[in-house]
């Protein structure tokens, strides 16, 4: 029977990351489907698409409620990383500046002030778990709330605004990459994926899309 | 008429796979039904996605059924098409039945 259970992993991700009403049916149609087939790849393909076209039914079909997480995920994660990030760096020679003009820019290269910041910073292994925690930290406050408010579209918004944090994190380490040239990129790129990878993770460990779910028998 | 009015090819072949299969129409047969149909693969969460569309349209209502062991102890969703979607349904066929008629380049085919 082992060779009958779809694979897990595959079953974890659209249980804990699809969207919608009637992401158990889908659940539950997947596993009937995979007794007969019995093809992992087949499973696999289904689950991962689930997830965007459940993803992008929600969001269209909810359009002011995910703008609305949009806007108050970003809010707190600006304010979070403007108040937070400096008082880590509280009694240090690293200096910032909020920029009111460029509340992204400016939350950005806080997030980023211990990864990129002056002397030996990207040396120091303290300096490194912080440039993974912080945004952890400032991530997971933002996604709770994100969340806690928009219950019943919970997983879309939450991914949505993950998505969004992701993107804007690409189109700002493009430009950077350009300026600073490929030598330095790479004395960066590990502690650089390893802050953009907090900032995720953390907006989907605050927001409780990681927890154990119920199925509908079960409820 | 309306933006929105008309039936997507994905919509209309739903429409039908709800009339063939009857009472007996969830994720499940329907996918099974297009496949054998088309010939193609069927991603089943598109199914479920345009089924609620359809739903929201009003074309389609939907119901929880039993939940089994083979499927993780998770309930089927039965759909059935309503009054209105049959009528969407003959509209539908009767526009591009207008629309094939005379063309020489499909002359020989059975719209």
């Amino acid at each position: 029977m082992t060779s009958k259970q779809p694979p897990r992993i595959a079953t974890w991700m659209l249980k804990h990351f699809g969207c919608g009403p009637n992401n158990d049916a889908v659940l539950g149609d997947l596993a009937e489907q995979y007794r007969e087939k019995n093809s992992a790849l087949w499973y696999w393909r289904q689950a991962m698409e689930a997830i965007p076209v459940s993803l992008f039914k929600e969001i269209r079909a909810h359009k002011p409620i995910a703008a609305r997480a949009l806007l108050i995920g970003w809010v707190t994660w600006i304010l979070g990383g403007t108040f937070i990030f400096p008082l880590a760096f509280f009694r240090t020679n690293v200096r910032y500046g909020f920029q009111s003009s460029h509340p992204v820019g400016s939350a950005w290269s806080f997030m980023w002030m211990a990864v990129l910041g002056p002397g030996k910073v990207h040396h120091s292994p303290a300096y490194f778990v912080l440039a993974v925690a912080l945004p952890l930290i400032v991530g997971a406050m933002s996604g709770w709330l994100v969340a806690r408010l928009h219950r019943d579209q919970q997983t879309s918004v939450v991914l949505l605004f993950a998505g969004s944090i992701l993107v804007m994190d690409l189109l700002l380490l493009g430009p950077f990459v350009l300026t600073v040239g490929a030598p330095v990129t790479y004395l960066f790129a590990g502690p650089l994926a390893a802050n953009v990878a907090g900032s995720i993770l953390g907006i989907l460990l605050g927001s409780g899309l990681f927890r154990p779910l119920r199925t509908s028998s079960e409820t | 008429m309306r933006k929105g009015d008309y039936l997507g090819n994905f919509e209309l072949m739903l429409l039908l796979a709800l009339l063939r299969l009857g009472e007996d129409a969830y994720g499940v047969t329907i996918a099974q039904e297009l496949e054998q149909q088309t010939g193609r693969e069927v991603v089943v969460a598109s199914v479920y996605a345009t089924l609620e569309r359809l739903q929201e349209r009003g074309l389609v209502t939907s119901s929880l059924g039993e939940a089994t062991p083979e499927r993780g102890g998770r309930a089927k969703r039965y759909f059935r098409i309503t009054a209105d979607g049959t009528r969407e349904v003959r509209d539908a066929r009767r526009s591009l039945m207008n629309l094939w008629k005379g063309l020489p380049e499909l002359r020989g085919e059975n719209a």
